[in-house]
C-alpha cells in the first residue's frame, strides 16, 4: 500500500485531510502538525511576589494528593481488603483511576454512593447497607472503612454507625461474621493532610485494632511507607538475606503488581497482601521499622506505647548511609550478624559509585516529591558527589526539613528548602537556576521539557513511563539501579559521545 | 420486560435490586434498563461523582481560562491533565516559549481549603485566591470557579465571589456549582454544567454586548459543534469535514475551545450535537432562548458520519451542499475503504464487549458492524432513557445490558459471554485483563483520533492490535494456568 506520508514531517491538519487513500496504520494525533496557538499575544511574567507559595492562598499545581489516597494505598496492601469509602462516588474512583494508572492493575474499592439526600441527613443509612451489600457478595477479610471531606464535615458517627452495623450484620449472619471479616475505621478528612498523613493515620488504625501482644515471635515489623512494589520486594530480600523473618504492614508487593494467571475464582482478588493475622501478630515483635517518618510513625509509636514494641522510626533505606544505618538496626535489634551477601551488594554499589562519580561530581540536581522520598534522595544525590539546589516536598514536614539539613551539613552545600510548597514554585526556581537533573515524580515532565534539564522518575506518581512499580530504589540494590538511571540519563543528555568511549 | 431467568447474574442474587438494571435489546420494543437511579451502596460500582462530570468532562477542555477549583488540593489534583482532552492554547513558558503541554492540562489550582476555611468560611480565601492566580497565570480569557463537596457543605457563596472578581479583572468569572455528591453519577454534573453555562453566559452578553458576534460578522451557514472534547484531537477530523461541506465551524463546545468564542454559543445557525448525554441539555436550551435548532449526530464510524453530513446538508436546504455532502462521502470512503476492508477481513465474527459511559455505546453499535464484530453485551455508568432507545434501535436483538455496572457484574460478564475484545476505560481495563481479554481504552483512546471517517483507520487499527497481539495466547497455555 503507498503512502504519501511525509518522512520525517508532520502533516498540518490540512494536508491531513487531503490525503488521497490513509495508510493502514493510520494516522495519530502525534504524527499532525499543530501549530501552538500562544494563550495570550506576548508573553507576561508571573507576579514574583506571589511565586512563592506561602504567598498565595492558593495551591498551583499540589504536590500533594488528598488524606483518603493514602489510606486506601494503605488498606490496598492487606490481604483480601476492600476499603470502603464513606463519600461520594468520586472520592471512590478517582483514587483508583490513579491506582490504575500508576500500577496498572485493577484496585477494588467499595464507596457508599453518597447522593444529596445523605449529605443532608447523614451517611448512616448508605453505611449499613453498604457493609452488608460488600460483605455478602464479595466476603472480604478486612474491610478499611475510610472517610473523607464530606462525611466528616456532615459529622457521620463512624464508631456509632459501625456499632449500629453489627448489631444488624450479627442478626442477619450469626455472630461467627466476625470472625470472617474486621473493621477498621480511618478518619481522613483531606482539609487536615496530605495522603502521606492518609497513610500515617491509616498503620496506626490498623494496629490499634488487630494488633495484640501474645508470646515473642522473634520477627521485625516494618512499615514500608508509601514505596513501589519492588522496593518492599527488596526490603524481604534484605530480610532473608539477614535470615530475619518480618511482617511488612501494607504489602503492596502481592496486590499492585500481580501476575497475569487466569483467576481461578470470581470474585477476583489478588493474591498477596499483609494477612490479618500478622497484623494481630505485631504486637507480639522485636521491634517496628517504619522506613518513612511521615508514612507509618504514628503506627510504630502506638506499638512502641502500647506493646513496649521498639520503634525505629527513618530513614528511608536510599543510598549508602541510609541504607547502613538501617542494616545496623536489622543487625542490632535481631542479634543476626550482617551477611557476606549484604557485604557483596553494598560493595557493588560502591564499585558503581566509584566508576560513575566523574559523571555526577557537581551535577546540580533539583528534587521534589513525599517529604521522605525527597530527603533521601538529597542524601544519595550528595553521596553521589552532585549538589542538590532545590529540594522540595509536597507535604510539610518537620522531619523532612530536619533530614535535610542534617545532610546540608555533611555535604555542605546550600540548597533552597521548599517545605510543603506546590510545584510551581518549585518550577520557577528551576527556570531560573541552573540545573543539570530532576529527581521527581511524572508530574514534572513538563517542567523537564520546558526548563531543558533531563528528569529521573523517583518517587510517587509515576504514571508516564512502565516499569517503575516493578523496580526497587531502597536497598543497595535500588541504589544500584536508581545510579544507572541517574548516570544514563546525564550520557544521554549532557555527554559528548566521543567522551563515553574510554 | 423482565429479563430471562437464563440471563440474571449469579452474583446480583443477593441485591436482587440490580436486576431492574439489566435488559436485553429489542428493535421492535425497545427494552430500557432502569437507570439514572441512585446506586446501591457498597456494589463496588465504576461510577464518578458530579464534579468529575462538571470539571472534568466538560469544563476541562476550554483551553484559556484559568480554572480555580475550591476544595483541598485533591480534587484539583485527580483532574490535573488526566483526561487527554487536547487543546492547541498554550500558555507561556518563559520569554519567547510555550509550556510543553496545552494550558488546560498544564496547570491544576486548588484553593487548598484547610481546617479553618472550612470551620469559618473559605470565600474570602476563593476571592484571594482569583486575584493572585489572575497574577500568577496573565493573559488568560477568563477564570472559572469549580465547587466540590467541602465548599458545597459548608456553603461558601462563590457566585458572590465571581462576581467581586469580575469587576476586578474585567474578564468573565464563571462559577459552575456541582458538588461531588449530588445526582446519581457524573450525568448530574454535565447536566449542572449546561444550565449554569447557558445561564451565565447569556446575563454576560446582556451586559456586554461586545461579546456576542455582529451581525455583519454572522455568515448564512455559521455551525457550532456541540458536544465534542477534543479527545487525542478528534476535532483535526471533524472540523474539516464541515469546513468543506461549505460551513463555518464558530466554535465547539467546549474541546480546546476559548471562552470568548463560547460566548457566541447562541449566535449560530445550527447546532451540531455530538455526545448527546452530557450537551442535550444545552442544546435545548438554546432552542428555547435563541432560537437556535440542533441535530443529533454521530460522528463516529463511516456510515454515521456520512449520516451526520447529510443532515446538515438538509438542513441548511441548499442542493449545492447536498451535492457536495455526496462527493465528500464517495471522496472519503474511497480515501479509508482499502485499510477499513483489510481490518474487517481480519475482525469478523470477532465478539465484542462495550463499556463505557453511556452515548458511545449506541455510537459505536454500527461501527463495529462494520467491521464484521458483533457486540454481545453493552454497558453503561451513566446513560438515560433516551441513550437506552438508542442503544435498542441500533443494536441487534438480544444484545445483554447492563446499566451502572459494578465490579463483579463485569467480571461474571466477562466469563459469561467471552468477548475475544472489550471496549473500556482506564479503571476496568486491567480488571478485564487478568481475565484474559484485550482491550481497547474508549474514553481517552489508545492511539486515536477515532473520529469521522479518517480516524476510524485508526480506531479499527487498535482493535485489530488489541485482539491479535500474540501475549493472548500465552495466556491460555494449559500447562501453565
Amino acid at each position: 500500500m503507498t503512502t504519501s506520508l511525509k518522512l520525517n514531517g508532520r502533516l498540518t491538519i490540512e494536508e491531513l485531510n487531503a490525503l488521497p487513500e490513509i495508510p493502514i496504520e493510520g494516522i495519530t494525533y502525534d504524527q499532525m502538525y499543530i501549530e501552538k496557538e500562544p494563550i495570550c499575544p506576548e508573553y507576561q511574567a508571573p507576579d514574583q511576589d506571589i511565586i512563592p507559595s506561602s504567598n498565595r492562598s492558593f495551591v498551583m499545581d499540589p504536590g500533594r494528593i488528598c488524606m483518603p489516597f493514602g489510606a486506601l494505598w494503605a488498606g490496598v496492601g492487606v490481604h483480601k481488603c476492600i476499603p470502603f469509602v464513606q463519600g461520594a462516588q468520586g472520592c471512590t474512583t478517582y483514587p483508583r483511576y490513579t491506582f490504575s494508572r500508576i500500577f496498572r492493575e485493577p484496585v477494588s474499592i467499595a464507596t457508599a454512593s453518597f447522593h444529596e439526600e445523605t449529605a443532608v441527613f447523614g451517611g448512616r443509612k448508605n453505611f449499613i447497607e453498604g457493609l452488608r451489600n460488600l460483605i455478602i457478595r464479595y466476603h472480604p477479610e478486612v474491610i478499611a472503612i475510610v472517610t473523607v471531606c464530606s462525611s466528616e464535615i456532615i459529622g457521620d458517627d463512624m464508631e456509632g454507625f459501625l456499632e449500629e452495623a453489627r448489631d444488624s450484620l450479627e442478626e442477619e449472619f450469626g455472630p461467627d461474621i466476625f470472625d470472617e471479616v474486621k473493621f477498621i475505621i480511618i478518619h481522613t478528612p483531606s482539609f487536615v493532610g496530605s495522603h502521606v498523613e492518609g497513610y500515617n493515620r491509616a498503620s496506626a488504625a490498623f494496629l490499634k485494632t488487630l494488633a495484640k501482644r501474645s508470646s515473642p515471635n522473634n520477627k521485625v515489623n516494618i512499615i514500608p511507607g508509601m514505596i513501589t512494589p519492588g522496593d518492599i520486594r527488596e526490603i524481604k530480600h534484605i530480610l532473608k538475606l539477614m535470615d530475619i523473618e518480618g511482617t511488612i504492614l501494607f504489602d503492596i508487593s502481592g496486590t499492585l503488581d500481580c501476575p497475569l494467571r487466569l483467576p481461578q475464582s470470581m470474585p477476583y482478588y489478588p493474591k498477596g497482601g499483609t494477612r490479618v493475622e500478622e497484623i494481630v501478630d505485631m504486637g507480639s515483635s522485636l521491634a517496628t521499622f517504619a522506613l518513612c517518618h511521615d508514612a507509618g510513625e504514628a503506627g510504630a509509636t502506638y506499638l512502641e506505647k502500647r506493646f513496649k514494641v521498639p520503634a525505629i522510626i527513618g530513614p528511608m533505606p536510599l543510598g549508602i548511609r541510609y541504607t547502613d544505618s538501617f542494616i545496623k538496626n536489622l543487625s542490632e535489634i535481631t542479634g543476626k550478624p550482617i551477611t557476606d551477601e549484604i557485604k557483596d551488594e553494598r560493595g557493588i554499589l560502591i564499585d558503581a559509585m566509584a566508576d560513575t562519580f566523574h559523571y555526577t561530581m557537581g551535577v546540580r540536581v533539583a528534587i521534589y516529591g513525599d517529604p521522605d522520598i525527597a530527603a533521601a534522595a538529597s542524601r544519595f544525590s550528595c553521596e553521589l558527589g552532585m549538589v542538590p539546589v532545590i529540594v522540595g516536598s509536597g507535604t510539610e514536614s518537620k522531619q523532612f526539613v530536619k533530614d535535610v539539613w542534617e545532610t546540608v551539613h555533611e555535604y555542605d552545600f546550600e540548597p533552597v528548602i521548599l517545605n510543603g510548597s506546590d510545584m510551581f514554585e518549585w518550577e520557577e526556581y528551576i527556570k531560573k537556576n541552573k540545573i543539570d537533573l530532576i529527581l521527581s515524580n511524572s508530574k514534572a515532565a513538563n517542567i523537564s521539557k520546558e526548563a531543558n534539564a533531563p528528569l529521573v522518575r523517583i518517587g510517587f506518581p509515576i504514571y508516564d513511563r512502565v516499569g517503575y512499580q516493578r523496580r526497587a530504589y531502597v536497598g543497595y540494590r535500588g541504589g544500584e539501579y536508581l545510579l544507572d538511571l541517574i548516570v544514563n540519563t546525564l550520557l544521554d543528555s549532557k555527554f559528548p559521545d566521543d567522551r563515553i568511549h574510554q | 420486560m423482565a429479563i430471562p431467568e437464563e440471563y440474571k447474574l449469579k452474583c446480583d442474587i443477593t441485591i436482587p435490586e440490580r436486576y431492574m438494571h439489566h435488559a436485553l435489546t429489542n428493535r421492535k420494543e425497545p427494552n430500557i434498563p432502569a437507570n439514572n437511579i441512585k446506586t446501591i451502596p457498597g456494589d463496588m460500582t465504576e461510577r464518578g461523582c458530579a464534579f468529575a462530570g462538571c470539571r472534568g468532562v466538560i469544563g476541562g477542555p476550554i483551553g484559556d481560562c484559568i480554572q480555580v477549583v475550591h476544595s483541598p488540593a485533591g480534587c484539583a489534583w485527580y483532574q490535573w491533565g488526566t483526561r487527554r482532552n487536547l487543546s492547541a492554547i498554550y500558555s507561556w513558558a518563559g520569554p519567547g516559549v510555550l509550556c510543553n503541554d496545552s494550558h488546560n492540562r498544564r496547570h491544576a489550582i486548588s484553593t487548598d481549603l484547610q481546617e479553618k476555611d472550612v470551620v469559618f468560611g473559605g470565600t474570602e480565601k476563593l476571592e484571594k485566591a482569583c486575584l493572585e492566580a489572575w497574577r500568577l497565570v496573565p493573559g488568560a480569557g477568563g477564570i472559572l470557579i469549580f465547587t466540590t463537596c467541602t465548599s458545597g457543605l459548608i456553603g461558601d457563596d462563590c457566585h458572590a465571589v465571581a462576581r467581586r472578581v469580575q469587576k476586578e479583572i474585567g474578564k468573565p468569572v464563571f462559577v459552575f456549582d456541582s458538588p461531588g455528591f449530588c445526582g446519581v453519577s457524573q450525568s448530574i454534573g454535565h447536566h449542572h454544567f449546561n444550565i449554569q453555562f447557558y445561564e451565565q453566559i447569556t446575563e454576560y452578553r446582556e451586559k456586554h454586548p461586545e461579546a456576542c458576534m455582529n451581525e455583519e460578522e454572522k455568515g448564512p451557514y455559521d455551525i457550532a459543534i456541540v458536544g465534542d472534547f477534543n479527545m487525542d484531537w478528534d476535532l483535526a477530523y471533524i472540523k474539516p469535514l464541515f469546513e468543506k461541506l461549505g460551513c463555518r465551524v464558530v466554535l465547539v463546545f467546549t474541546g480546546g475551545e476559548r471562552l470568548e468564542n463560547l460566548m457566541k454559543l447562541p449566535d449560530v445557525k445550527l447546532n451540531v450535537l455530538h455526545c448527546q448525554r452530557s450537551c442535550t441539555y444545552i442544546s435545548k436550551l438554546l432552542v428555547e432562548g435563541f432560537e437556535v435548532p440542533y441535530v443529533n449526530v454521530s460522528l463516529f464510524g463511516l456510515e454515521q458520519t456520512a449520516e451526520a453530513l447529510r443532515k446538515v446538508a438538509a438542513f441548511f436546504g441548499s442542493e449545492d451542499m447536498k451535492q457536495k455532502a455526496e462527493q465528500i462521502i464517495e471522496q472519503e470512503l474511497k480515501v479509508v475503504s482499502p485499510a477499513i476492508d483489510f481490518y474487517r477481513e481480519k475482525l469478523s465474527g470477532k465478539r465484542v464487549g462495550i463499556y463505557v459511559g453511556g452515548p458511545r455505546v449506541w455510537h459505536w453499535q454500527k461501527l463495529m458492524h462494520e467491521l464484521g464484530m458483533k457486540v454481545v453485551f453493552g454497558m453503561c455508568t451513566f446513560a438515560h432513557d433516551d441513550d437506552y432507545e438508542k442503544i435498542n434501535a441500533r443494536a441487534e436483538d438480544g444484545v445483554f445490558l447492563v446499566d451502572s455496572p459494578n465490579e463483579f457484574e463485569i467480571e461474571e460478564c466477562l466469563e459469561r459471554f467471552k468477548p475475544d475484545l472489550f471496549l473500556t476505560g482506564l479503571k476496568e481495563k486491567y480488571l478485564c485483563r487478568k481475565f484474559g481479554v484485550p482491550t481497547v481504552n474508549s474514553h481517552s483512546y489508545e492511539k486515536g483520533p477515532y473520529a469521522c471517517f479518517r480516524g476510524m483507520v485508526n480506531f479499527a487499527r487498535d482493535i485489530y492490535q488489541g485482539v491479535y497481539a500474540p501475549v493472548w495466547k500465552f495466556v491460555r497455555d494449559n500447562d501453565f494456568i
